[in-house]
């Protein structure tokens, strides 16, 4: 079938297996070939004997080449009762498309096709319910409410279960998400009493063997790659900078507002299709929405943009799910990444991030958004940054908020995403888990839960004492009793939540908190690092002091603090990877300039390399501004948190502002000299560093832990002590002679 | 003790398989029984009352392996003495009292498969039970010299006056005409149809003719109609004997678990108020599942004032007279008893037969003490088992000694099957420290 007479063999040899019914069907789409993945997959996937990743740019046919020999399987085989393969992917509108694509090859060969999710009538449900077979198409979400409200039956549902597709791989690892579906396979397997190949569908990422190790847990090695070499779709990106002129005390006329400025970019470029527009936090999206829907107006065209964020009232919430799931009109959601998995709205012509991407897993996540089947994937990323006057903070002069997106962009061209988070521990969907397995039995004693979920499931890193620790906070909580023969059952409050169809989902906007300065509300914030009373935070342009901090109303009280202008960018409400931080020190050090910048972002980074020359940071990390001394060790937020909290237990009021580490009341010499004494020390025990830090609740579930729990947890996911460590003997060595002030 | 009398091989063996097995024997339960006199006679005088055209509702309350299924088995085996027709099944998540999704058909399934009477005592006696419903029908036409025709549908216009029971006098009517032309398949369904295995009713349109099944909504309509039905086809009446009750109370569902507990209360009422004729309902129910006010028979108001225990019947002093019987665990010297049994069994009655001493007996009893703690006298099912094996062995092997044996006597806890791990050559780790949790406690 293809011109070299080795490779022709080999593929019609893997043609030749297929299902004449398949062949059938490949002749009628016109095919001329296999692709390579679609080929290399039919031998394995047709054995049904090992777990199969398939990895392979968007659009290059990744779910033809797992459902070509599953569909094969399946044809020649006597159609047990119960579902034969399961296909899982993260949207809705992912299975809607894919329904109809399967239905072509599957009407063909007497397989039955069942999407599965929130939108499809019961109806068809309790169709698939009473003669089940064929394919089922399903969100992790979905699966979990089968477990909950079925529990029984989930075995005879999948008594022929040969095959688990899960698609969009890439989407699920390292997020509670993820964590929730490896334990749902887990536990689907558990029902099934056998194990089941699974097929993971992946973008191609740097590190593959993560990916596998995802799929299969603890058996990664097992599993079968399949990657394929051809081009992936074609990219489109370009990075526009903008600068905010800073009001001049006594002009009249206020500085042009920048917002305006990108908003009206927005407008002009994306009305008429459906976009996805990115932006770091809630008020820039409801500012956003605002200038669009009255760009609209005074345009006197319909309005196109729907805001999506975690704090819209239900009502509003609804009417803007409605709107995204009716494709007859375009539009273009202007949303925040926390809720992104919510909003179930298919391929879209382009994605828009307004501000710098956190990571690059989740922008390649959006990024797979766009310009599915076969078109270019559009990205824009707007940047603005502020224009730099004498009293501007150093972070700001750097740039960081572009150079940042720079590092990320880079990062993701190199195709290097964030791995997993292999320490963390997942105890809010570990929450959700126990929960949900006591309503798939009807109860279940400690010790089955243990074994099932964390000795020989997927929460492996949670040693039993501190599952006993949880479920005596589950039990603080209301949420499980224990019967008289040792038997877990729901208690009242576990029960509300069970029973409501929101438990069904493991993510959640994180938890927010509440900011009060000086009696005044000043808005709400989740914080990146912990708010540590006496250390300084930056809010609405102003620097605060952290007075107290009130776990259970969510408030943080402040009053103002003296020091000079802080800066504009201080992160972007998550975590940045290590690897982020070193790129963009290598952004700053290295003189070529990416192709993909406009002319402003052009400028903006010249300028940026220009003051970090003067900031002299190539020699030394370590700087005096106004009264403050400023850090810059350039790694992750976890090496930055931990190293903060070391200095806080040795008695200094820090603050973390992005890039840099702020330190108020003491200059560079005694920094460097308290860093020696620090370094020489033993390093602080990660729960000790964790238990300073207020605010530790960072997932759905995890109000429900107890203190030493939710240390633990924040300890594993958050601080990284000896990286930390590692960072004070380089300051250290760096810092030798003495810094020049930055004014 | 009726500890001389000899017992039969073949009721010996079955015996001792289903107590191998950890299952209520269906046979010669009373070779093994326990005390209990006082709550078996209670029971009894509820069946005289079915018997004789009046009702009753028993919750029969106990510990996990108290012995509230052997119990209930044992009231089933009067029951059918009495000449009545009994059914029994466990609740599960999949068979309950009221449902939508067909659960309730599926108790009424599994009682109607159990359907046993005295001549056929292990079950799926409906169709014998139509049959004499015919027969006597036939019976009564001869003497008579009426028209056999007649006489039926003179009695199933007693049934046709209840709720739901004119397409049942209907279905009745039909296996009357399958044998009157000797139509199996006719008769069959009508069986079938009787036993709520129909599932839509397209099928059953077309097998009967009638327009409705037996579905979640009218479960309890048609036991009521199989209670008057046994009776017209000459039995004493029907006993239920439900299980496991605390499969409602587990029930992860608030709202499926009140729509079941007013199902409960309709049955409680119906059967307290007299307006259910010739029928008995016998629940088995742990402490919890009935008195826990969140999530047990109490958190529904109605249920917890009908069934409050008589505050007297404390310390020693009991009531039998109200709809709960509390099954209080076995004492030590009960146990002894039953320990003495099983060996008794196993000589078949004959005394000089017996494996053990009278020595091994306590000596098993420290032992398992030593081993489980006290929980062993409450749950007798694993103990049981337990000095079966020890004995089977000690039977085959006539050269071993109950001393050398004994230290090798396991009592595994139960546990849920289908959370076992699947097996994972490799990784054994953690498998031998389940023992913190196995203990644990909120």
């Amino acid at each position: 079938m293809t011109t070299s007479p080795d490779s022709a063999s080999e593929a019609s040899r893997a043609f030749d297996r297929l299902h004449p019914g398949v062949r059938r069907w490949i002749w009628e789409q016109g095919w001329h070939d296999l692709r390579d993945a679609q080929e290399a997959a039919v031998a394995p996937l047709l054995d049904g004997d090992a777990d199969v990743l398939i990895s392979a740019a968007t659009a290059s046919g990744k779910t033809e080449a797992a459902f070509l020999p599953i569909c094969s399987v399946l044809a020649s085989a006597e159609p047990g009762p119960g579902i034969s393969a399961l296909y899982v992917a993260p949207l809705k509108a992912l299975i809607n498309d894919q329904d109809e694509r399967l239905e072509g090859l599957c009407g063909g060969l007497g397989i039955a096709v069942h999407p599965w999710h929130g939108d499809v009538p019961g109806s068809r449900k309790a169709r698939v319910l009473a003669r089940p077979s064929g394919i089922l198409l399903i969100t992790p979400e979905s699966l979990e409410a089968l477990f909950v409200l079925r529990g029984t039956r989930v075995a005879a549902l999948f008594a022929d279960l040969r095959y688990v597709v899960i698609d969009e791989l890439h989407s699920f690892i390292g997020i509670e998400r993820g964590a929730q579906l490896q334990s749902l396979l887990h536990r689907l397997e558990l029902a099934v009493r056998r194990r089941v190949p699974r097929v993971g569908l992946s973008a191609t990422l740097g590190d593959m063997a993560a990916a596998a190790e995802f799929l299969r847990p603890r058996g990664g090695d097992g599993v079968r790659m399949i990657t394929s070499a051809s081009e992936g779709q074609e990219l489109r990106l370009q990075v526009r900078g903008y600068v905010q002129r800073r009001p001049v005390p006594g002009e009249e006329r206020p500085a042009p507002d920048q917002t305006s400025a990108v908003a009206a970019h927005l407008f002009r470029t994306l009305r008429g299709s459906d976009n996805l527009v990115f932006a770091n936090a809630r008020s820039k999206v409801e500012e956003l929405t605002d200038r669009l829907s009255r760009l609209s107006e005074r345009q006197g065209v319909p309005n196109e943009f729907v805001p999506h964020h975690g704090a819209l009232s239900k009502e509003i919430r609804e009417d803007v799910e409605a709107r995204l799931k009716d494709r007859s009109r375009p539009v273009t959601a202007v949303c925040t990444s926390t809720l992104e998995m919510g909003i179930d709205i298919g391929s879209v012509t382009s994605v828009a991030q307004v501000g710098a991407p956190n990571s690059v897993a989740a922008l390649r996540q959006r990024l797979g958004r766009a310009g599915r089947r076969g078109g270019a994937a559009v990205l824009r990323v707007y940047v603005t940054e502020q224009e730099v006057t004498g009293d501007t903070a150093p972070q700001d002069r750097l740039r960081a908020q572009l150079v940042q997106t720079i590092a990320v962009v880079n990062l993701l061209l190199d195709r290097w995403c964030e791995p997993p988070d292999a320490g963390g521990l997942h105890l809010s969907t570990l929450i959700q888990q126990c929960l949900s397995l006591i309503a798939q039995h009807g109860g279940v004693t400690p010790a089955e839960a243990y074994r099932t979920l964390c000795g020989k499931g997927p929460f492996h890193h949670v040693d039993q004492r501190m599952f006993a620790a949880l479920l005596r906070d589950l039990g603080a909580a209301r949420m499980v009793r224990q019967e008289g023969d040792g038997l877990l059952l729901h208690d009242e409050e576990g029960e509300r939540l069970v029973n409501h169809h929101s438990f069904y989902a493991a993510f959640d906007s994180p938890v927010e908190f509440r900011l009060v300065g000086d009696g005044r509300q000043l808005g709400t914030l989740a914080p990146v690092a912990p708010p540590v009373p006496g250390s300084l935070m930056i809010f609405a342009g102003r620097r605060w002091k952290i007075v107290a901090v009130d776990e259970r109303s969510r408030t943080i009280e402040l009053t103002a603090s003296s020091g000079g202008r802080p800066p504009d960018f201080t992160g972007a409400g998550a975590t940045v990877h290590d690897r982020v931080r070193r790129e963009m020190r290598r952004v700053y050090e290295s003189p070529e300039t990416p192709v993909y910048l406009d002319a402003t972002a052009q400028e903006l980074l010249a300028e940026a390399r220009a003051d970090y020359r003067m900031l002299r940071l190539h020699e030394s990390p370590i700087l005096a501004w106004g009264g403050d001394t400023l850090v810059f060790p350039f790694r992750g937020d976890p090496v930055m948190t931990a190293l903060g909290l070391a200095l806080h237990l040795d008695g200094l009021r820090f603050e973390q502002s992005g890039i840099a580490l702020c330190l108020s009341g003491v200059s560079p010499d005694d920094l460097l000299a308290r860093l020696r004494e620090l370094v020489m020390s033993a390093p602080p025990d990660a729960h000790d560093l964790a238990a300073l830090a207020p605010g530790k609740t960072i997932d759905r579930h995890d109000p429900l832990l107890g203190e030493a729990l939710q240390t633990a947890a924040y300890a594993a996911r958050r601080l990284d002590v000896p990286g930390a460590w590692q960072t004070l003997k380089a300051l250290t060595a760096a810092g030798g002679g003495s810094s020049p002030s930055g004014r | 003790m009726s500890t001389a009398a000899r017992i039969r091989p073949r009721e010996r063996d079955a015996l001792l398989q289903s107590l191998r097995a950890g299952v209520v024997p269906r046979l010669g339960q009373h070779h093994v029984q326990v005390g209990r006199a006082a709550e078996l006679r209670a029971l009894l005088g509820d069946i005289e009352r079915i018997a004789d055209g009046g009702s009753a509702i028993r919750l029969v309350v106990g510990e996990y392996g108290a012995g509230k299924t052997f119990f209930l088995h044992l009231v089933r085996n009067v029951a059918m003495e009495k000449r009545l027709v009994t059914a029994h099944a466990d609740l599960n998540p999949d068979r309950r009292l009221h449902a939508t999704g067909g659960q309730a058909r599926g108790l009424y399934a599994e009682l109607m498969r159990n359907l046993a009477t005295r001549a056929k005592p292990d079950g799926g006696a409906m169709q014998s039970v139509v049959e004499r419903f015919v027969s006597t029908a036939l019976t009564e036409a001869g003497t008579a010299g009426a028209d056999p025709a007649r006489i039926i549908r003179d009695r199933l216009a007693e049934l046709a006056q209840m709720t739901g029971g004119y397409d049942f006098a209907e279905v009745v009517g039909a296996y009357w005409r399958g044998h009157d032309l000797g139509d199996e398949q006719l008769k069959a369904s009508a069986v079938r149809w009787l036993r709520g295995e129909y599932g839509t009713r397209t099928e059953a349109r077309q097998a009967l003719g009638v327009r409705t099944i037996i579905d979640d909504g009218n479960v309890y309509d048609h036991l009521k109609l199989m209670a008057r039905f046994v009776r017209l086809a000459g039995f004493d009446g029907l006993l239920l004997c439900v299980d496991e009750l605390v499969n409602l109370y587990k029930l992860a569902s608030s709202q499926a678990r009140n729509s079941n507990y007013e199902q409960i209360l309709r049955i409680l009422n119906d059967v307290l108020q007299g307006s259910a004729g010739h029928l008995g309902f016998v629940f088995g129910g742990t402490p919890e599942t009935l008195t826990d006010t969140r999530r047990g028979l109490y958190s529904y108001a109605a249920l917890q004032s009908r069934l409050a225990e008589n505050s007297f019947a404390s310390d020693g002093l009991v009531d039998l007279s109200g709809p709960v019987v509390r099954l209080t665990s076995l004492t030590q010297e009960d146990m002894y008893v039953l320990l003495m049994k099983v060996r008794n069994v196993y000589a078949a009655g004959d005394p000089a037969a017996h494996l053990v001493p009278d020595e091994a007996l306590m000596e098993f009893m420290r032992h398992c003490s030593q081993r489980v703690g006290d929980a062993y006298f409450r749950t007798p099912r694993s103990t049981v088992k337990a000095f079966c094996d020890l004995l089977a062995i000690l039977e085959q092997n006539p050269g071993a000694d109950w001393r050398g044996l004994l230290g090798g006597v396991a009592l595994a806890p139960e546990s849920n099957p289908d959370l076992a791990p699947l097996d994972d050559p490799g990784q054994d780790d953690g498998q031998d420290s389940d023992d913190d949790l196995a203990g644990f406690r909120l």
